[in-house]
């Protein structure tokens, strides 16, 4: 840990402390609540429901749980002063910790009910829960009483929304700022929890309490335990029990109070606390589990705690002396490293336990019995949230222990919140479960709960934790904590949606069959649990075994398997139809496939498409080049350096047969080029000259074509010779157009490795000079510029790209969900008209790699986002919060290759001429970090995309509370462009991968597409003039003004003036923009000043793009 | 029309020009008579018959500039800026272009007429690619040159004009949405034009190497002396001597960084041990202790700052 870890603790800690200053008045309120609560004067029993009565003339009702009392009753209920009043819990402790969300801090005071109310049999069938209910009640009414004196309100609170644990919250009045009485401690932002305990030794006998009981008759042969009924009783027993422990430990153990409040400062930012976001089930008003988490630490695991017994001691206590971050650490080894589904830990004590370990495990899904020994810290904690939480413990260790190459592990670990669920979790699912049914779990393990919801949600945990199995690391159950209520409401209002997160275990979680028992296997569960999914099914290996199939017809349907189970089991255990159930991850999908019409249109065809016939048709390619005879040069190696290839491409490939595209409506004749490398062997016949290369270039084209049509299963190669706008003779042009029968297109270019040889010799023209004197002395000449240019272009294609693609291809193997979130990222990139034309497709996959590579480098490290959806959330996250100037280093290349390539290697750190843009992205092979930005983001950009990823990242938010809709993510708001150039969509080729493409536009024609006289244009694969427009516009006026625009299929530009050449300035011959001079009468003294021509610049727009512009829109700003 | 009417009618020595796009928009020129600066492009555009135009249209072709000053005399040629100097990067060598090329080296010593001279003698002919007319689009406020036939168009050019003059839009070079159809096909030519294209070319191409190799005044082992009686020093020979031998040259290292190898340096390390003297190992100690101090301090102020900007503040 290095010494600023320990100063940045110490600057947290005073911040999420009360302030001492603000508690004075706290202290005198207690004092007064102390002296009427113990002066209260007795009332005398009567009936529960006549007592309940009197007090509702008060406007308080009577929190009895149910079973509620009915007439038939026949105990009663009454009230005495109370026989001790303390402060107890963190509070009393001095170790209380801020909450999320505002959450006051809570000073919990001991109500000592007095033994006199109860008689022995009260602990059965809830009667010692009605008395405290009845006990609670005049608390209140004695608290809000004028008499008393005290100024103050109350609410009841039930802790998990359990009416059985509930208390009382008594606040300074809300909005009464401005008295300014002794004792009004509304600045400290506290309450005071009134609980009423039971006196030590409690009234009733402590062994009919243990958790294998059954302390609820409902009908009186059965014995079924109710182990959270005689937890929720015992739970009255221990806060004075818990204070001295913890006082005892705080004593022993110096760094305990702030080892505690880091704790619970970790566990509050992953929702393991309060807060009205969502937060992991069960962990609500818990305080005495994290406090015994560190006891465990110290104190050491009671040596025959183990099942079996057998493991003597099993956990060693660490050092009194640790410091507060060791401790901190030690905790979370043990919450990261224990299985709590089947080791119960029990501390050890000096005494003795009460009850034996065995009885709790018995009865309990996860066992922690702390020092106190009464009650399981754990009882009704859902094994699935301690399956989150043993993999956030997991997940911050990692970055502690990785600490060199995660930037700020601080930050991470204690000041971010990391709820947010979009990022955090790979599937999320909001259910409505007011309809839920529960038909198979019986009545008393639903009154043992307490509540229906309860019963619901734990059974729903446990569900739909046995029915993902390994597929999940872990399940998580989460919904806002329960909120206070007023005192006339008697029940706690229980959630209608729950919302489920499942953080896959990327191995396992796409499986097809879930095997179950052998046919033979007298095991029912199996078939009782998955209903008519299960059936009997004979396996390769000749067994017979029961088993669960999910078929699936592609990648996405795949990817949605544990969707597709949790919303089959929702329905099977608890009748939830499909219809109350929320998941986004269908829509995402949508965002990645072309228009159902347009697609099923090519399929009609027969045409197949996809990354693994594409890559099909690229190794036919490979075959057919290097089994060709009649190459003056055999082709060494062929290197895809397509998206297209490498699985990132927004669409999945998908080959337009030449035939096909006359029929297809002229706004979805795109045809993707793949572009690939061809690598000669080497020979010393090439010319050296970099002119005469190009030129053999062309010849060895034209026999490639020819050997290529020869050989068969090719359409049509062209020659293409450049792109029509760059004119230096010595850089590489010309390509090779491959048509393959089944519709692919391939680009083929030659990689000749004396080039760069070549144009580093006119660079460094004059070697003989030194590099020093040179520096200051030339001028950069013509030639020598072109030679940069070209070197540049030459480093690019032909180094960096190839490498990239391998990298990225790897990565796609690697990480199932990689090549779907650079898919995601492109398209929500492209839809706000920044990519390609701002941000290159190979730096955007790069920073989709440093999500996966992030934390740790190597292996499959919890922090890897298991879909497409998490991966998307986790890049608008990066991008939200990016320090661009801080640059980012990706290591790419490590991830695939071993350690062995070192950053040192380039021979090729000069490339890059432009440093206009913004953003720097490192990698091994690239140590400047400019290969794929030179050309932009620059920083105008660059702060659009931040903006733009925080407008999203907020969007995304929205998941929560099941508002979001994904198609608002990518829809990008005109309203900043000062003009906008509308394009006419039914020309362009791509227009149906618009985001919001309007079928109107190519089904207008198609109903009479026979009688139509079938226009004959051939098929032009590539061609996309809206890009051409666009790259004109851009070259053109690049001092004028920036243009944007959706490179899949948008059809229309948006465009800023550039602020600076709207103002007034003095006449240039190179001004570099169309100007008009400034009006005569309005001439100031300077003579000859000029302006922007605005009008005559859109009409230019208007007229250079003829055909393809429909308007320009001027929007005032 | 309104907009061009409070306009000044020259600006810092420059004639305005409107030219009217529609009835409404209507785009500057700046028109000046040439004055040629260069006296190499005294040949390319005479002075007296050359008009220089600033804010040409960045879509404008020789023959839309040609129509636009239909009115005030002929056009000999139009020249965009930035392609005065480079007509022989043009792909298509015609003949022409050749003998242009050759004018400008003239001025080079003799030895080099006579290859052209020997050029001339049986030159390969290249095929060249077909050529469609294409409308090339120029950054926007590019210039250009206008050289009428006669002097007089310039003058006549140069007057005030009364009214904009409408912009010619020729349909010879198609635009928008068709040019770049008519850019994709003419990308793509046959291949049989391609490969006489690429064949031609590089028997020319082997030609002139051939005539250069004759001609080349280098032979091995020999110095290069310039007119001007110096002789160029350049590695070559063996062991690190000039060609010709006797003067020693620098190594590559050091014309590339200037710097001398590495492996002297290391030679010079200090032979004195490090922890010899106990008062070295007290002031290594010593400052040891002092960077940890420093350290921890700035530390303690990065942290400051950080709480200055109110950063812990978890939630």
């Amino acid at each position: 840990m290095s010494s600023s870890f320990k100063l940045q603790i110490d600057a947290l800690l005073p911040n999420v402390r009360p302030k001492s200053s603000r508690i004075p008045p706290l202290d005198r309120f207690l004092f007064a609540l102390h002296s009427v609560l113990t002066s209260l004067s007795s009332r005398e029993a009567q009936h529960p429901l006549e007592a309940a009565h009197k007090l509702q003339d008060k406007s308080i009702s009577v929190p009895y749980p149910d079973p509620r009392p009915t007439k038939e009753t026949n105990w009663k209920v009454g009230f005495e002063k109370p026989y001790d009043v303390n402060v107890v819990g963190s509070w009393a402790n001095k170790c209380s910790v801020k909450g999320q969300d505002g959450t006051k801090f809570r000073v919990d005071l001991a109500v000592e009910m007095p033994a006199a109310l109860f008689q022995e049999k009260d602990y059965l069938n809830g009667r010692f829960f009605h008395k405290k209910a009845y006990y609670l009640a005049c608390l209140a009414d004695a608290v809000v009483d004028k008499q008393s004196g005290l100024n103050a309100t109350v609410e009841y609170r039930s802790v998990s929304g359990d009416p059985r644990l509930t208390t009382l919250l008594v606040r300074s009045p809300q909005g009464s700022v401005s008295d300014k009485s002794e004792t009004d401690f509304t600045p400290l932002n506290a309450e005071i929890q009134i609980i009423p305990t039971l006196p030590n030794p409690p009234p009733f006998p402590l062994h009919r309490l243990s958790p294998t009981q059954c302390n609820l008759r409902l009908s009186s042969e059965s014995q079924t335990p109710t182990p959270l009924y005689n937890t929720a009783l015992l739970l009255s027993c221990t806060p004075k029990a818990h204070l001295l422990a913890v006082h005892k430990l705080k004593a022993d153990v110096p760094a305990f109070a702030d080892a505690l409040t880091l704790l619970r400062v970790w566990a509050n930012q992953r929702g393991y606390g309060e807060g009205s976001r969502l937060c992991v089930r069960g962990f609500e008003g818990r305080g005495a589990w994290w406090t015994g988490v560190l006891e465990l630490l110290v104190r050491g695991e009671e040596g025959a705690g183990g099942k079996g017994g057998a493991a003597v001691g099993k956990r060693k206590p660490v050092g009194k002396g640790l410091s507060s971050y060791q401790m901190f650490r030690a905790a979370l080894d043990f919450l990261a490293k224990h299985d709590f589904e089947d080791e119960a830990v029990v501390v050890k004590t000096n005494g003795g336990h009460r009850y034996p370990a065995d009885e709790y495990k018995s009865s309990h899904d996860a066992v922690f019995v702390d020092s106190v020994s009464l009650v399981n810290l754990l009882a009704g904690v859902p094994l699935s949230s301690l399956d989150m939480l043993k993999h956030d413990a997991q997940l911050t260790l990692d970055i502690l222990g990785n600490s060199a190459a995660v930037n700020d592990a601080f930050n991470e670990t204690f000041l971010k919140d990391q709820r947010s669920v979009p990022s955090r979790f790979d599937a999320f699912i909001s259910v409505d479960i007011a309809s839920a049914k529960l038909d198979n779990i019986s009545s008393i393990t639903v009154a043992d709960q307490g509540l229906r919801v309860t019963a619901i949600l734990n059974s729903l945990a446990s569900v739909l934790r046995r029915g993902l199995g390994n597929r999940a690391k872990a399940v998580a159950i989460l919904h806002p904590t329960s909120t206070p209520r007023s005192v006339s409401e008697s029940h706690p209002s229980s959630p209608h949606t729950v919302c489920i997160g499942i953080i896959y275990n990327t191995e396992h979680a796409f499986r097809l069959v879930e095997h179950g028992p052998a046919v033979d296997d007298p095991d029912t569960s199996f078939a009782a649990f998955w209903g008519d999914k299960a059936e009997l099914r004979r396996f390769k290996d000749g067994s017979i075994t029961q088993s669960v199939v999910w078929d699936v017809q592609n990648s996405d349907e795949r990817a949605r398997i544990p969707v597709r189970i949790v919303e089959y089991l929702l329905d099977r255990h608890f009748s939830v139809s499909t219809k109350a159930v929320k998941t986004w991850q269908a829509r995402f999908d949508s965002i990645l496939r072309l228009p159902e019409s347009i697609s099923s249109m090519i399929q009609q065809q027969g045409a197949t498409g996809g990354f693994k016939n594409a890559l099909a048709a690229f190794d036919g390619l490979l075959r057919a080049l290097k089994s060709s005879e009649e190459l003056p040069l055999s082709i060494l190696n062929v290197h895809p350096v397509s998206e297209y290839l490498r699985y990132t491409s927004v669409f999945s490939p998908l080959p337009v047969p030449p035939e096909l595209s006359s029929v297809l409506p002229k706004c979805a004749r795109y045809v993707p080029v793949f572009e690939v490398i061809l690598e000669f062997e080497k020979s010393g016949r090439w010319p050296d000259d970099l002119r005469a290369i190009q030129k053999i270039k062309l010849a060895f084209f034209e026999r490639i074509a020819a050997a290529l049509m020869n050989h068969g299963g090719f359409r049509r190669a062209v020659v293409v010779l450049g792109d029509g706008v760059c004119t230096s003779e010595i850089q590489d042009q010309a390509r090779l157009e491959i048509v393959t029968d089944q519709g692919w297109v391939f680009s083929a270019r030659i990689w000749h490795d004396r080039e760069a040889i070549l144009l580093d010799r006119i660079i460094n023209d004059k070697s003989h000079i030194s590099k020093a004197v040179r520096k200051t002395a030339e001028g950069q000449s013509k030639d020598r510029q072109l030679a940069l240019e070209a070197r540049e272009v030459y480093l690019r294609r032909f180094i960096h790209a190839p490498k990239h693609h391998r990298a990225i291809a790897n990565m796609s193997h690697r990480f199932s969900a990689y090549a779907g979130t650079a898919r995601l990222v492109k398209r929500w990139l492209s839809s706000h008209w920044l990519l390609h034309g701002h941000i290159s497709e190979e730096v955007v996959e790069i920073i989709c790699a440093s999500v996966f590579l992030g934390g740790r480098q190597y292996g499959d490290g919890p922090s890897v986002p298991g879909s497409k959806e998490r991966g998307f959330a986790r890049v608008v996250e990066f991008l939200k919060d990016w320090k661009i100037e801080e640059g980012l280093f990706v290591p790419l290349y490590a991830a695939g290759a071993g350690e062995q390539a070192s950053p040192e290697e380039g021979a090729n750190h000069i490339g890059v001429l432009d440093k206009t843009g913004a953003w720097s992205v490192r990698t091994e092979e690239d140590p400047e970090g400019r290969m794929w930005t030179s050309h932009g983001p620059d920083s105008v950009v660059a702060l659009r995309v931040k903006a733009l990823a925080k407008a999203t990242w907020n969007l995304l938010q929205s998941m929560e509370s099941r508002r979001l809709d994904v198609k608002t993510l990518f829809l990008h708001p005109t309203d900043d462009y000062d003009f906008l150039v509308k394009l006419d969509a039914s020309v362009l080729p791509r227009y149906h991968q618009n985001i919001s493409a309007d079928p109107k536009t190519w089904s207008r024609g198609s109903g009479y597409a026979n009688l139509q006289p079938r226009d004959e244009e051939p098929s032009r694969p590539g061609r996309d003039p809206a890009q051409l427009l666009f790259d004109d516009l851009q070259r053109v006026y690049q001092d004028s003004f920036k243009v944007f625009y959706d490179c899949y299929g948008g059809n229309t530009f948006g465009a800023v003036w550039d602020p600076s050449v709207k103002k007034r300035r003095p006449f240039r011959v190179m001004g570099g923009f169309s100007s008009i001079p400034v009006k005569k009468e309005e001439k100031s003294k300077e003579k000859g000043t000029v302006t922007l021509n605005e009008s005559a610049i859109l009409s230019e727009i208007t007229r250079i793009g003829a055909g393809l512009v429909n308007d320009v829109v001027v929007q005032s700003s | 029309m309104s907009d061009y009417m409070g306009l000044p009618s020259s600006i810092a020595g420059f004639r305005i020009i409107p030219v009217a796009y529609n009835s409404t928009t209507s785009h500057i020129l700046y028109a000046r008579k040439h004055v040629g600066s260069k006296r190499k492009n005294s040949t390319s555009l005479p002075e007296g018959r050359t008009l220089f135009l600033v804010n040409v249209p960045p879509d404008a072709t020789e023959r839309e500039m040609v129509l636009l000053f239909k009115n005030c005399g002929t056009v000999e040629r139009v020249v965009f800026d930035w392609e005065v100097s480079e007509p022989d990067q043009d792909s298509t060598t015609s003949d022409e272009e050749e003998e242009e090329e050759a004018q400008p080296e003239q001025q080079q010593p003799r030895k080099r007429r006579k290859l052209d001279k020997g050029k001339k003698e049986k030159p390969p002919a290249v095929v060249p690619l077909p050529h469609r007319a294409l409308r090339v689009l120029r950054k926007t406020g590019h210039s250009a040159h206008v050289v009428f036939l006669d002097e007089s168009s310039l003058e006549r050019a140069l007057a005030p004009a009364e009214k904009p003059r409408p912009w010619p839009t020729s349909s010879e070079e198609p635009r928008g949405l068709a040019h770049y159809l008519a850019l994709y096909d003419s990308l793509r030519p046959p291949l049989d034009v391609v490969r006489d294209h690429a064949d031609t070319w590089m028997e020319m191409f082997d030609y002139e190497q051939a005539k250069k190799k004759q001609k080349s005044e280098y032979r091995k082992g020999e110095a290069i002396v310039d007119e001007d009686g110096f002789t160029l020093v350049t590695r070559g020979g063996a062991y690190g001597q000039t060609l010709g031998g006797g003067v020693g040259v620098a190594s590559k290292r050091f014309q590339e960084t200037g710097q001398v190898s590495k492996r002297k340096r290391k030679k010079k390390d200090p032979k004195e041990k490090e922890d010899f003297y106990a008062f070295q190992r007290r002031e290594k100690k010593r400052n040891e202790l002092l960077e940890l101090q420093r350290k921890w301090e700035a530390d303690k102020a990065k942290v400051e700052e950080l709480k200055a900007s109110k950063r812990f503040k978890p939630y």
